[in-house]
Order: C-alpha cells, then structure tokens, then sequence
C-alpha cells in the first residue's frame, strides 16, 4: 500500500452544458469572448411571473442525449448531468469498454442545490388534480438532489463510491473537492460537478422570496456585480461535470492532466448575512491555499462568486484583500456568470471549467454587461486578458450562508495539445 | 374496451410508465423474459400497476408488482380482472 508520493486529483475532462453552450467548446468560446446569453425568460408557465431574465439553455434536445427510459423516469437536470458526464468522459478519453473493466475503481460526486422541480410540479399537479393514486412512482426518485449521481452510476455501470453534496450553492466546490478527497484516498476517476434546473414554474416560484434575486426585466441591466447599479443575480441552468482523476493512473493510460484539484475549504456564516461573509470568505480562502501549499502571491487569477448585491459583493471584495493583501488589487478578478447567469450549485463548477481552460489557454475570460467597478479590484471587463496562469481561485456563497474557496493548479498537458 | 390485459397493452403501459419501447410482437416472444432484462426496474413495474388499477378502476393483487417475468404478470392481472368481473 505504500505510495512512492502522495496521490494527486488531476482533472482530465470537462463536460459543459451551459446557456451559452451545449459542449465545452461552444462554451469557452463564448465564455472567452464575453458574449452574455441572459435574456427573457421563455419556459413555458413562467412568461407572466416576477423574473424576467435568466440564463436559459436554448439548445439542448433532451432525447437526443439520453435514452428514452431516462427522458420518463429523470428530470431535466439530470438530463443535463447524464449529458455532460458523458461529454466529460469523452474529452477524458474515457470510453465504456474501459470502465467496464473496472467498475469500482470510478465513482460518482454531484452537488445540487434545486433538485427536479420540473418533474416535480408536474407529479404534484397530479396528486392536487387527480388524486394520490395518479402520481408515478418515479416522483420518489427522480426529484431528489442525489438523482443525478444515482442515475449517472448506473447508467455507466460506475460501482465506485459515489456521493451528493447538499450545501448550497457553494456546495458545487464542495463536491469537487469530495471527488478528490476519493481520489487521494484510492479512487482512481470520480465524475463529479453539478448541473441545475430551475427554471420550472415551481422553482421559479420558490426563488421569488430571495431578496437577492434580480427582477430587472432588461438583460443588459439585471445582473450587474460589482458596480453601483448592482441589483442582484440573475438564475441560470445548466452546468458542468469533470473527470477527477489519480494523476498516475491518467499518465498510466495516456489521458491528458489538465489541472489539478489542489486544495479548498469551507465555511458557513448564516444566510444572508453578507457582511459576515467577508470573514467566513476569507476563511476559506485561507485553507484553500494552506491545503495547496500556495502563498496568497501566487494566485493568478480569481473566479469571483460576484452576487450583485452590493453588500455582498463589498464583502467578497474584502475578503480578498484580506488574504491576499496588495495582490488582491493586481491579481486579475474575473465573473464570467454575468453573461450566463447563476446556475446555483453548477455556477462554481462551470467556473472551475473556465479556470482550467483559461489555465491552458493563457487567457482570462471577461466579465460580460459590467463596467465601472465601484470597488478596489482588478476585474476583468469588455474583453478578455492574456496573461500567463499556473493557479487559479474559484469563490463561491451561497444564500443559505455557506462560503468555499476551491484552488485548482495548471496541469501538465500543456497549451500545446 | 378487452377485458383482459393483451400483450399489446402492457407493451404500450411499459413505455408510458417506465419509457421502455419493446413491440408488441417481441413481447410476445419474449413473455418468460425478465422484466429487467427490458430494463423494466421495480418502479417502473409499480407503475404499469398504479396505470392499470387507474385504468380499470380496481386493485390489482399485491403480488402483481413484484412479478419478475411479463408472462406472470399479465397471468395475476387477468386473473384478478375475470375474478372481479
């Protein structure tokens, strides 16, 4: 049992389905270009309710990506996760017949924050119209926050450990972090992200009492972080899986190391209590970087959580001059969800997918719709920034109060590839 | 409307309740086949139950859910049917 050096979680594939793109490609490029896809919201049963912009993932055709049998028993973000689990493990270069062999040796780690509210209102409409006796037997199963790891480990046969993070939104960190505690514990590949849907009337509905979340009904105007005009945030869906692997046993097969899960931590300051944030911020910023043997100097770029409630955004800002001191005014800060939205658990994730992209690329992503920052950092507006990345900070919050801080390093594989 | 549940009407039930397409004349064939082997897991079966008592307005035997094979299930079913005619 004994390791010649300790086992490390390297990331060898992601796999986006985001508002701005159905694959990772469509993605970065968007991402990078800073082109915001926020717009009215359209689905069905919420065109007369409060919210009128989100980040809608238009160009997704649900039987298309899985099997009909998922399309009855699933709900529409576990479609998502089945989705990008599948192109995650593509990009991974990862097929069945190679899982097959070893089903224990892969396991599965999502977050959610919403669960299936679409499948769920539609059950619950039966009960309330029909009766008791009308509503499907999947309704025990597929509204449930561990849907989407249930459903991905058996439809890829995966036997490894799995596990489902309820922490908020914060908890989409959360999870990739538990993916590589698997994997230094033995694990060699966890799938692991998040993916949300929630943008049902249901949900919709349930996300009304928020006081952060912005009614603003023009989509240049509704999510605006960091300025002045911040009137809070905009929902979105979708989200992001990856491919967390022991870096030896991706070199072992060949598999690309694109970056690697080097240290996070996480902290709970009480729902909406912004202010606090700062510290419980702060905090985890803290382990993050003492878990990845990193000084506060050797940050390269940070992926902020941005809120757009000015308090809140006042706090994030602070908490990274807490830690990071004068670097905190010169590392470049970007929020590239301001041109998708805030996919609850799956918004860190698809940030954690932007920052091992920009890692490779040199490039850091804008942050779309927002100009004249109204505090003392470097943020990233109207077009992206090159500059050379080893390491990257992803910042998350969530409205129940929980707070991470996720850092990932620069892998192997190199631009080139 | 039959009074007896055909193959072609659980064919049509296993793709409504458990989105699992297998025509009527494989079912046919294959009426001593496995429900999982179609990939009918014990929801879904709970289901093709909960359409049929819905359907027919009478409870099916306890026993119908926990059928492992098509052919034994529509064997309870009907027979549960004719008794309540």
């Amino acid at each position: 049992m004994s390791e010649p050096h300790p086992r490390r979680a390297a990331v060898t594939g992601i796999g986006v389905v985001a508002p701005n793109g159905t694959t990772t490609e469509t993605f970065w490029k968007s991402t990078k270009e800073g082109i915001s896809v926020l717009d009215r919201v359209t689905r069905e049963g919420c065109e007369h309710l409060p919210l009128r912009i989100a980040g809608q993932v238009r160009e997704f055709d649900p039987s298309a990506a899985v099997e009909e049998r998922f399309l009855v028993q699933t709900d529409r973000f576990t479609h998502f996760a089945m989705t990008a689990a599948d192109l995650a493990l593509d990009d991974a270069r990862l097929p069945r017949s190679d899982t097959d062999g070893a089903p224990f040796s892969v396991g599965v780690v999502t977050a959610a924050g919403s669960g299936g509210g679409e499948f769920g209102q539609r059950e619950l409409q039966q009960l309330w119209g029909k009766g008791s006796r009308f509503v499907g037997p999947y309704q025990s199963i597929a509204w449930f926050y561990a849907a989407s790891t249930g459903q991905i480990s058996i439809r890829r046969g995966f036997k490894g450990p799995c596990g489902v993070v309820a922490a908020d939104e914060a908890g989409g960190l959360d999870a990739l972090a538990h993916a590589a505690r698997a994997v230094r514990r033995g694990t060699d590949v966890i799938v692991t992200g998040s993916t949300e849907a929630p943008l049902a009337p249901y949900s919709v509905v349930c996300q009304l009492g928020y006081g952060e979340l912005s009614t603003v009904a023009d989509p240049v105007r509704a999510y605006r972080p960091f300025t002045s005009a911040a009137c809070g945030f905009v929902p979105a869906e979708g989200g992001a899986m990856l491919v967390v692997e022991d870096e030896d046993a991706a070199l072992e097969r060949g598999a690309r190391v694109r970056a690697f899960l080097a240290g996070h931590a996480a902290t709970f300051t009480g729902a909406s209590r912004w202010e606090e944030s700062r510290h419980g911020l702060a905090q985890a910023v803290r382990g993050a970087l003492d878990e990845a043997g990193l000084a506060p100097e050797e940050i390269d770029v940070v992926f902020a959580d941005a809120l757009g409630v000015p308090e809140a955004d006042r706090a994030e800002a602070l908490a990274i001059a807490d830690v990071l001191g004068a670097h905190g005014r010169r590392v470049p800060v970007t929020a590239p969800k301001t041109g998708i939205g805030r996919g609850y658990c799956a918004a860190p994730v698809l940030d954690a997918a932007a920052a091992v992209l920009a890692m490779e690329q040199g490039i850091v992503p804008p942050t779309p719709n927002v100009f004249d920052i109204c505090h003392d950092l470097d943020l990233v507006t109207g077009r992206a920034r090159a500059a050379e990345l080893r390491t990257a900070l992803v910042l998350s919050r969530g409205l129940m109060g929980s707070n991470s801080a996720l850092v990932l390093r620069r892998g192997t594989a190199g631009a080139a590839q | 409307m039959s009074d007896r549940i055909t193959v072609e009407e659980l064919s049509e039930l296993m793709k409504k309740a458990a989105g699992v397409t297998v025509p009527a004349d494989d079912l046919q064939q294959q009426q001593d086949s496995g429900f999982d082997t179609f990939g009918v897991d014990s929801l879904g079966l709970l289901g093709i139950v909960g359409e049929l008592e819905n359907r027919y307005g009478t409870p099916m035997p306890p026993d119908a859910e926990r059928s492992k094979t098509p052919r034994q299930f529509l064997d309870l079913v009907n027979s549960a049917l004719l008794a309540g005619a």
